[in-house]
């Protein structure tokens, strides 16, 4: 009895620190920012703070910018979750399969992600500027110099990729994890049947990494839908806006504009988003498991 | 056991962190330097302490100090701000909401306006005639909102259009006196005898971008002014009719022309003029120093800024920069008046030039610094910001109405899209933003 007590403060003890932390940095701002996106609280002269009651809201689905910013971010999501899912399993494998340098293509893929996104964004700018890297290497087949992110047109494709490339080994590295748990006692078996190396690769790694599979594609979605940070950095949401997102928008109203209320309702919209989104996946996860047994 | 001491040890300190976040009151003698019997004034400024910069504004405050021992104190701090604007103005804003400002804070030229009528800044005691006349009078009038001075400035800024000497007298241009500017029509025949000579180059005749960002309005605004325009009305709260105005209308169309004729490169191409492929570049008065250090094979020149082809003289060229400025939390508006004219003095800006190559602010500082007279460049930057400087736009929705010259610019000129519809449209947006002013 006194021991479970004494259990009892000690993990509230661990658990206290943390939740004060939460509730401060976490809890209160999302209430602060649900009651904000009712009113037109404007930083400048907050004495002046009224309740408009869902005056934000209507501003927003009237207004032409956020809806853009909206499809942009579709956009993005579209292009990444896709590249970036199928990329990370495919070095996955490759790296799987490499007999020598095993750890040094593993860093190698990795490092991108440690780096700061705003030092690659810089970074990929010269790349991808009129006469960067790979212009130079198109030329020299004859093609002429592309604007990339300086067109409206190209700017959207041009950061996804880069974003791709920039996350593409944090997945890689979870699904080697996947891999390698694999037990090697269902490849040697379907050896024995001989089974050919398409076939050992359909019934048994992607079975075996399906799970896998579901929690990489929610976080590729969700980090994809948060971007902000690479047009910031290389486009400053342009060309004609053709790369500003949800965040962009949420974040230029509140700070750059100090419209604090609007901004809260655009982000109380975006939050309502991803909710349903999520509840959407795993709807369609959920199935699938059920469809298995 | 160890582990939980760790954790209780880092809880108490981040609560304690929290909870002791402002400290106000300052008494006599917690402060070094702070004595009995002075007024306390506190002061915040927006860059790094280990900068140049940031030395600069210590070594003013402490200047200020010895100056007034024993009547004032000022105590300066710094808080940094980062590229996109955070950081300083973050805390400015929660210090509004808390009521925890500083007596002086700086505040960027083109904000005054929406700190002064959101009540943040406050007007500053008068000033004598003696003491205004030291300023440059796009100093003056960048501070000046709803006919108050808010504030006053330390540094001020210039855009030069800068040519390069070889390839213009390959061209035999000429280039006019600072009186006598080219006119819009003028200009696009230079750059069309220029084309040939910079496409050998693998360039352009011009190089010009519309960055992302404030150096658009920046940078551009004159040809606005210039041609009879305006952005916005005299009380900064009325842009229809103004910002969508014919004269802008022909302006739109003209950067459109310069980008559909070639004279410039549609996608931006780094270090053009640097690298002697461009015959003109539009930048900030910085580039000179640039090109002095990084580029001694360009022979740089400065022109006078284009002109529109009606201008009768009136100012047009690019102004403005960071000020000092009285809080309305402040209540010692005589001190603070002090400390303000103390920061933006010519000792402050002769330090800032020194230290960071930025213009100052006042007529004496630019005698005294010899690169002014000596150096035809920096001297041609200087009569122009003196004879023609006009500051930015003065409205409370300021950064809407600078975000959206540049999407206008962008939209127009480089995506093709209708001029007219394009000026109606952002007209609109900076109109919604100014809905809360005409409200009140």
């Amino acid at each position: 009895m006194k021991k479970r007590r004494s259990n009892a403060v000690m993990g509230m003890s661990f658990f206290t620190p943390a939740l004060i932390l939460m509730i401060v940095f976490l809890f209160v701002p999302m209430l602060l920012t649900l009651i904000y996106s009712f009113t037109d609280y404007f930083a400048l002269s907050p004495d002046n703070t009224h309740f408009v009651g869902f005056e934000n809201f209507k501003k927003i689905f009237r207004d032409e910018l956020f809806t853009k910013a909206f499809w942009n971010t579709v956009g993005f999501v579209a292009i990444i979750v896709p590249l970036q899912g199928l990329g990370a399993l495919g070095l996955a494998l490759l790296v799987n399969k490499v007999a020598h340098f095993k750890k040094y293509f593993k860093v190698a893929f990795f490092i991108p992600v440690v780096m700061s996104l705003a030092v690659v964004s810089t970074l990929w700018m010269q790349i991808y500027s009129p006469e960067g890297i790979i212009n130079t290497i198109l030329g020299q087949f004859g093609i002429d110099a592309q604007p990339f992110i300086h067109s409206a047109k190209q700017a959207l494709p041009s950061i996804a990729v880069m974003s791709v490339w920039q996350g593409v080994g944090y997945q890689m590295i979870i699904f080697l994890g996947g891999l390698q748990a694999i037990n090697p006692a269902l490849y040697e078996a379907a050896e024995m049947d001989h089974a050919s190396a398409w076939q050992k690769f359909r019934d048994i790694t992607l079975p075996e990494l399906k799970p896998l599979c579901i929690f990489v594609f929610i976080t590729i979605t969700i980090g994809a839908f948060r971007m902000i940070v690479q047009p910031m950095v290389m486009t400053g949401g342009g060309p004609s806006n053709s790369t500003y997102t949800l965040v962009y928008d949420i974040y230029e109203t509140g700070t750059v504009n100090w419209e604090i209320g609007l901004s809260s309702a655009m982000a109380v919209i975006f939050v309502v988003f991803v909710i349903i989104l999520t509840i959407i996946q795993n709807v369609l996860t959920r199935d699938k498991e059920e469809k298995k047994k | 056991m160890k582990r939980k001491l760790i954790c209780t040890v880092s809880a108490v300190s981040i609560a304690s962190v929290c909870l002791t976040g402002c400290a106000k009151n300052i008494k006599p003698g917690e402060i070094e330097g702070y004595d009995e019997g002075e007024q306390y004034l506190s002061i915040w400024v927006h860059s790094i302490e280990e900068t140049p910069e940031g030395e600069a504004y210590r070594d003013a405050v402490n200047r200020f100090n010895e100056a007034y021992n024993g009547k004032y104190f000022a105590n300066i701090e710094f808080i940094p701000r980062n590229d996109s604007g955070g950081g300083y103005s973050d805390k400015v804003n929660a210090s509004v909401l808390s009521g925890d400002l500083p007596d002086v804070l700086t505040v960027d030229g083109p904000n005054i306006a929406a700190y002064a009528s959101n009540g943040i800044i406050r007007p500053l005691a008068p000033l004598s005639d003696e003491e205004r006349n030291k300023y440059l009078d796009s100093i003056l009038q960048q501070g000046t909102y709803n006919n108050e001075l808010y504030a006053l400035g330390a540094m001020e800024s210039s855009v030069g259009l800068y040519y390069n000497k070889d390839i213009i007298s390959e061209a035999g241009i000429e280039i006019p006196e600072p009186d006598n500017p080219w006119t819009f029509t003028e200009f696009l025949d230079i750059l069309e005898k220029l084309k040939q000579i910079t496409a050998e180059k693998n360039g352009y005749p011009l190089d010009m971008t519309f960055p992302v960002g404030e150096a658009s309005i920046y940078y551009y605004a004159p040809f606005i002014w210039s041609n009879g325009g305006d952005f916005v009305s005299d009380d900064g709260l009325t842009v229809d009719g103004i910002f969508n105005s014919a004269e802008n209308v022909s302006v739109m169309k003209y950067f459109k022309d310069i980008v559909d004729k070639k004279y410039m490169s549609a996608v931006p191409i780094e270090n053009l003029f640097e690298s002697g492929r461009a015959a003109f570049k539009f930048d900030g008065a910085w580039e000179v120093n640039t090109i002095y250090q990084s580029y001694p094979d360009i022979n740089l020149g400065v022109a006078p800024y284009v002109v529109g082809d009606d201008w009768n003289g009136e100012n047009y060229t690019p102004t403005g920069s960071w000020t000092f400025a009285a809080s309305s939390d402040t209540e010692n508006i005589d001190g603070a008046t002090e400390l303000v004219k103390w920061m933006s003095g010519v000792e402050s800006g002769l330090m800032l030039f020194e230290k960071t190559k930025s213009l100052p602010s006042t007529y004496e500082a630019y005698e005294q610094i010899s690169l002014f007279t000596e150096d035809e460049n920096y001297k041609a930057l200087y009569e122009q910001l003196r004879d023609y400087g006009h500051p930015r736009p003065k409205t409370p929705a300021y950064p809407q109405l600078s975000s959206m010259f540049q999407q206008s610019l962008e939209n127009i000129a480089l995506s093709g899209k209708n001029t007219e519809e394009q000026l109606d449209k952002a007209t609109e947006r900076i109109n919604d933003k100014l809905e809360r002013y005409i409200r009140r």
